[in-house]
This record gives C-alpha cells, structure tokens and sequence, in this order.
C-alpha cells in the first residue's frame, strides 16, 4: 500500500487509528502489528511470508545470541549473527539479484543460472537490513534481544516506515517498542510533519515527475542541451521531494502512533561538497552502512590503500543496494571516485573557494549522477549524457524546452525554495500567534489541495519498487 | 504549542479523515460520471479467491472503486485542474489549455511512428482493393492543426502533419481528399467545438462541401438559418482536464431530417432511428444527438432516390455530417468498425454500394484498433 492514495488516507488510516487509540496499551503492539500486515499484504500478497520468515528467523537468532553470549560462549553467539547475515543477505539475495547476476552471466555467454523471473517484494532491502543489524547489535551489547514475538513483529514490519523506509535500527527504537508515550502534542506535530511529507510527495514529486518522464521518453535525436538539463533536474527534484516526502510522513505517521523516528534528510541540495552531500542524504542508509561495513572492514585505522578499497566496497554496496542494475553500480563508484577525490586531492581547496562555486560544483555532480541513476538502460544513458554535455549533435533548445520551461517554472521556483531550510526558517520566526491562525488555514489548504490531487491521480509513481 | 492547540490540530485532521470516511460509506455508488464521460468503477466482489489471487483482482479493483466513488469526485478533479493552472501548467490530464484564457481544450495528438502509420493506411488500400467501386479517403484534421494559433507556444504534442501528409502520399487503391486547406481556410469562424474533440456542424459543412467536390458531387450549398439546440454543451476535452471554468459550447443543426428514414443498429437489430435524437440535448452527452450515439451500423435513406448509395466507414464525426450527405445520396450506409465485424467487401456487394468513403478524424486513424477489419 502506498501512502499517497485516497484509500490509504480515507480508509487505511482513520480506520488504524480508531483501531490503536481504542486498543489498551498492553494490545496496542499486536494491533501495529495486525494492521502492519494487512498493509504489506495489500500490495505484495504472499510475499508476505517472507517478511515473516524474516522476523521469526531473527527473533530466534537475537534470542540465540543472547543465550550464548550469556553462557560466555562467543563462538556459537558469533556463528548466530553469520547465520543471521546468511539468512538475510541470501533473502535479499535471491529475490533481489538472482536474476541481475543470472542476466549479467547469461550476456557474457555464462548459462548456468537461470533467469527466473522473480518478483522484488516491495520493502525487502529495507526491512532485510533493519533485522541483520538486530541480531548484531544484540551481539555488540548495543541492545538487548526482544522476548516478546509480537514485539519484535512490530519493529520489523511497522507500517510507516516498511516500504521506504527510513531504515531503523532496532537499538534506536527498541525502547519505544517496549514504552512510549502518546500525546496531543506529538500527535500534532505528527499531523504537521505527515502533511509536508504529502504534498512533497503529490504536489511537487509527481509533478516534476511528469516532466522528467516526457525527457526520459525522447528519443536521443529529439532531445536538446537544454532540454536534457531540464529533465535531469526534473528528476533531481522528483527523487528528493518524493524520497525525502515518504520519510516526513513516515515520520509523521510514526509521531502519531508514539514513535520518534531518525530524520533521514537534512537538505542535501544545498551541500558544499559531495562528502557533505552523503552526509545530509539518505542519512539512515550511509549511517548503516557505515556501522555495519564500512568499521567492521576495518574503515580508516588501516594502511591507505586498505582504506581505500573499504570505501570502493562501501560505495559499490550502496549503489547496487539502490536496485539490480549496472547503472546503480556506476552511480555507486561515481560518488566513490568524488569523495576520494574531494578526501586526496581537492577537498582543502574545494573549502576555499567561495560558496558559490562550492554549491555550483556540488550540484553539478549530483546533477550528473541522477541522469546515471534514473536511466538504466546504458543504451539510453550513454546518449542522454552525451547530449548533457553537447556532444550529441542536437540543438540548444527547442519549441518544446520552452513550453516545459514555461509550464514547470513556478513549480520548479517552489521545490528549489524548499529544498533550502528557508520556509522551515520563516515558519520558526513567524510570531506565534500568527502561527497559530496559519497552522490550521495551511492544514486546510494542504489537505484540501492534495485530497485534488490524490483523486484525479493519472500520475503516481512508486520510485522505490527497486530498492 | 500548548495542550489544548495540540488538540484542536489533532481533533482536526482526525475529523478530516473520518468525515470522507464516513462519507464514502453512506454516499450511493454512481455508476456512471457524465462529468467523466464514463462508466466508473464499482465495488469488487470480497471472495477468499479475490484477495488472494496473484494479480490482487480485490486490492487493485478495490483502489479503483475508491478512487472513482470518492465523495465530490467532480470537485477534487476541478480543483486539482484549478491548482495545475494556478501554478503556470498548461496542460492537465493530456488535455492543452488554449492562450485564450484557456477556453479551448485541446486534446493532445501523439504521431504514431511511420511504420506504424504505413500499417494502417495498408488497411485502406487493401479495402480499395477489394471492392470494384471507387473507394474515397479523407482524415479530418484535429484542433491542434486547424487552431495552432491557440496552442500553448511549443505544446510538444500536437503536430499531425507527419500522419496526414503519409496518408496522402500512400494512397494506391483509394482517392485521397485533403480536409485541411478547407479548414485552414475558415479556421477563425466556429469549427471546432472549444470543448470537445469533435468539429461543430460549420466545421462538418466545410468538410462536406470539400468532400463532394472530391468525389465529383455537386455541394446543396446551405441557404438556411441554422438552430441553436443547445448553448450548454460541455464536451469531452473538458471532461478529460477537468477544465470546470470554461464556457460551455453551443450546438447547432443545420439541415431539417424532412423525407429522412433512419434505422439504427445499436444491438445489431434494425430500429428506428433519426438524425437528430433530442433526448441527448438534455443529458452531459449532447454530441449524441446526432444520430444517437455510438452503433455499429445506421443506414440513412433519403426521397434522392436517383442518386448514389454511400457506404462511409467512419468514427463519430460523420455524425454531425450526415445531414449533409443526405442531399447528394439515395442511401447512406454509416459502417463502424468498433462493434462490427461484418465484411466491407462482400456489405458493398449485397447492398449495390456506389461509392464508398473512408472518413476518420486523424487522432482516431492513428489509435484505433479496428482499421485492420477494413482489409477483411
């Protein structure tokens, strides 16, 4: 089920809260739990076994690690935590890259595995990752292992965060699974967060969607540099108003059922550097990533060379992890190349130029670097860059780049706004009794216009059907 | 924000919810949308096999069935069409806003790729080829063409002069009748409906007088008073963008039905039908009270008993049209290849057909799926 919908917010959702707030404190777990399932189900039916397998294999391996560690036995709680690993990255493995590395074989002349054809469970690379780090951070002693089933059922499969995350770590919100604290005000602020998220998400993403889609769709011959430029910045703001959307409302949803959940964006658009990029994007991956990869290959306390190739590894993990293609790959070694760059050659320099040419550079590569993500067709990437970069032997601009242009301006003038912190900035300064006649004239307007939109719904992507 | 505002903010947006809750509980279903122009979706059958079948039939019919029978479903699509032209879109659901303060709607035009063009127009030679009559070949031209000028500057989607020009360079066995220099020529008076994708009695008078010369006929140029019927048409281009502030259109008839037998074949039974059906006027769908909507077959026959019988393969458009043609032929013979399979060649035959016309507008040559029965 996709948050964006009008029967998740006119059913699904007033029927889940009626369903908690009338539940007693001590059931309330096994109804996030109940309802989570009908959520995951709705959209992915029997692969919803795989979600359970996945909670009980890791229910018992946190149990296991923690039995044995108790015994002082570090060698069975450590085979425990491989097992888990194993059950999990061969989960992911399979549905997700069986038929990525079958294909990628059978186009070098290799057939021996098949390809089969198998469907991706929305949500696996997220929840796959959120168990793993469980039963290790059980290992670490940086968490406790949960007893209770239906518990543990609840952090893994919590609706608001399942199928695009952000991904949480059970040691951040283990506690809150145990105990947490409803009230009116973080019910409110839930309310104000998930209403962001929503019209990021329809009004602004699958807007400017549309626009990258008419670009994406051109034939190399049709395109023109600007054109080209235009749809990639299409896309620049589809994918952060969209991904960034789902994790406000997720965020959101979380407030309103009790939870406080990681931010997961801090505007990566207005970044100096690639490195300060990754820093602000997709927070809950790099910092996974970095916990459970990047340190235990040993991260920088190495020689040189070893750090460096931690870093490839790092860096080809998250490109592949965004979805099984090369061109994720490429997107992955793309920014393992600038940030090497930027920590070995330029990165001093880079800091002493002004601010505009930092913001101009940064940009320009995470520009670039969405044209490799969003096309995953090399036969069409590589053309669509060269025309980027005038090399296609297409004109300036046409009749068309100046109807998009006209007909995206203002839309375009609004997400570049609020990729910045400047609305969030004026909202906080706004006098407080100002504020508080706006809250509710803005909910209103917000609710009204995105319930328009949601209706009339010819357009509504699910960018993460990869991940 | 003290607790008492946090409640209110809460109280609020729970509210929100549980009123379209509630109110797509109690509202009856519609079952069809004559803002929309269509049938919506009902509600799905809840069986074991429904909901856990592969393809999800329940869940995916169910987001349907929601999102069609949503409480003040017309509202939302308005306001959603208001919100894209608010922020400076000039377009919504497929459908171009005119830079006359977008009263004229313009259905977008996608140029299908030249093989696929060759295919159909193969469809109209072979028929050439299987009838021993003269055979007659004429697309109408669309809006985008006829009314550039009123186009958003550079709308990518809108250019029909590839397919018309293939048409006319393919022709073998057939005649080709150009509609565009006739419509070019009159393209500042009312020839167009703003609202819909049809042309309007005018645009279908043009067209008949080009169509007559073509084919060696000579045009009853009109001498009458034509008759407003309606001044609230709102036609389908309006209904696809949602496009609540335009003005509505008017519709006129020309030609009075004296001396005209009409039999219709909605169900693929011989009635009674007529060239005008009033009723229509009355309802969303005005356009079909020419001839009364979609069939698969309508003969026309007139008192002309001395001239020649027509059989017209063709789309809604020769609707309007057909008044026009009842001066200049004993019987027309309206085929519609949608719902009817019958062949073209051996229909000619069996009903002494003298001539036969080939009238599509562009946008429905280049996407419909039947033309392919016109070579059977």
């Amino acid at each position: 089920m996709v948050f964006s919908t009008t029967y998740f917010l006119f059913l699904y959702l007033p029927v889940v809260l009626l369903i908690y707030y009338i539940c007693p404190l001590k059931l309330r777990n096994l109804a996030l739990l109940a309802v989570s399932l009908v959520f995951y189900y709705w959209g992915e039916r029997i692969y919803v076994i795989i979600m359970i397998a996945s909670t009980l294999i890791d229910y018992t391996h946190g149990m296991l690690v923690e039995h044995f560690k108790g015994k002082g036995k570090l060698k069975f709680a450590k085979m425990a935590v491989a097992s888990s690993m194993i059950f999990n990255l061969a989960l992911l493995g399979f549905f997700k890259y069986w038929d990525f590395i079958a294909g990628s074989l059978q186009a070098i002349g290799l057939t021996f595995m098949p390809v089969l054809g198998i469907h991706l469970p929305i949500g696996i690379s997220f929840y796959t990752f959120q168990t793993m780090s469980y039963t290790i951070d059980v290992y670490r002693g940086d968490t406790r292992a949960q007893h209770n089933i239906v518990n543990f059922g609840t952090f893994v499969t919590l609706f608001p965060q399942l199928i695009a995350g952000p991904i949480i770590k059970y040691k951040d919100l283990g506690d809150q699974i145990d105990h947490r604290t409803c009230t009116s005000d973080k019910f409110a602020s839930g309310v104000q967060r998930f209403m962001v998220g929503l019209a990021k998400k329809l009004l602004i993403a699958n807007n400017v969607g549309m626009l990258w889609d008419a670009y994406k769709a051109m034939a190399p011959g049709e395109l023109t540099v600007a054109g080209a430029w235009l749809g990639v910045l299409a896309f620049t703001f589809q994918i952060y108003f969209d991904f960034s959307g789902y994790s406000d409302m997720a965020i959101g949803l979380g407030r309103m059922l009790g939870f406080e959940f990681m931010e997961n964006f801090n505007y990566p658009y207005i970044s100096k550097s690639i490195t300060e990029f990754w820093r602000r994007w997709h927070i809950s991956l790099s910092t996974w990533f970095r916990e459970y990869l990047y340190i235990p290959l040993g991260g920088n306390r190495c020689s040189k060379p070893r750090w460096v190739f931690n870093l490839l590894i790092v860096w080809a993990a998250t490109g592949i992890w965004h979805g099984a293609s090369w061109n994720f790959v490429l997107w992955g070694l793309y920014f393992f190349v600038f940030l090497m760059l930027e920590k070995l050659v330029w990165g001093r320099a880079l800091a002493r130029l002004p601010a505009a040419v930092q913001h101009v550079y940064t940009l320009f590569l995470v520009l670039v670097s969405w044209a490799i993500f969003a096309i995953e067709d090399f036969g069409q990437l590589v053309p669509y860059l060269k025309v980027m970069f005038g090399l296609g032997g297409v004109p300036l601009a046409d009749g068309a780049f100046g109807y998009y242009l006209r007909s995206y301006l203002p839309l375009l003038v609004i997400a570049g706004v609020g990729s910045t912190p400047l609305l969030s900035k004026l909202w906080h300064k706004l006098p407080r009794k100002a504020a508080a006649v706006a809250l509710p004239v803005l909910l209103t307007a917000g609710l009204m216009v995105c319930t328009g939109y949601v209706v009339d719904a010819t357009y509504n992507p699910f960018l993460y059907f990869r991940f | 924000m003290s607790k008492g505002y946090a409640r209110f903010i809460t109280a609020f947006f729970c509210l929100f919810l549980a009123a379209f809750l509630v109110a797509n509980l109690v509202l009856p279903d519609r079952e069809f949308s004559p803002e929309e122009n269509r049938y919506l979706a009902q509600r799905p059958e809840l069986t074991l096999e429904s909901i856990t079948d592969d393809e999800g039939t329940f869940m995916t019919d169910f987001e349907d069935y929601h999102s069609d029978q949503f409480a003040g479903r017309d509202f939302w699509i308005g306001l959603k069409a208001w919100g894209e032209r608010l922020t400076g879109k000039q377009e919504n659901n497929g459908v171009y806003f005119g830079t006359d303060g977008a009263q004229t709607l313009f259905a977008q035009f996608t140029s299908p790729t030249a093989e696929d063009m060759a295919q159909r127009l193969s469809y109209v030679n072979a028929l050439g080829e299987n009838v021993d009559v003269p055979v007659w070949f004429a697309l109408i031209p669309g809006k985008v063409t006829v009314w550039s000028d009123l186009l958003p500057a550079g709308a990518p989607l809108a250019d029909e002069s590839g397919a018309l020009e293939q048409a006319a360079g393919s022709c073998v066995s057939v005649q080709w009748i150009d509609l565009v220099t006739p419509l070019m020529d009159h393209k500042d008076e009312y020839v167009f409906y703003r609202t819909d994708h049809h042309w309007t009695t005018l645009g279908a008078y043009y067209g008949y007088l080009a169509l007559m010369e073509g084919m060696g006929l000579e045009p009853v140029e009109f001498t009458g008073t034509p008759e407003l019927v309606s001044d609230s048409f709102l036609g389908t281009t309006y209904s696809a963008a949602g496009a609540k502030w335009v003005k509505p259109d008017e519709m006129y008839r020309w030609i009075p039905e004296d001396g005209v037998k009409v039999t219709s074949y909605f169900t693929g039974m011989p009635e009674e039908g007529a060239l005008y059906v009033d009723s229509f006027l009355a309802e969303k769908d005005k356009y079909s009270s020419f001839l009364g909507g979609v069939q698969p077959l309508c003969v026309v026959e007139t008192g002309h008993t001395d001239a020649p019988k027509l059989l017209l393969v063709r789309d809604s458009y020769s609707d309007c049209l057909t008044p026009f043609l009842t001066q200049n032929f004993s019987e027309i013979h309206l085929f519609d290849l949608r719902n009817n399979n019958m062949s073209l060649s051996a229909y000619v035959e069996e009903n002494g057909i003298d001539q036969v016309l080939v009238l599509y507008s562009t946008a429905n040559f280049t996407t419909d799926g039947n033309l392919f029965k016109m070579g059977i």
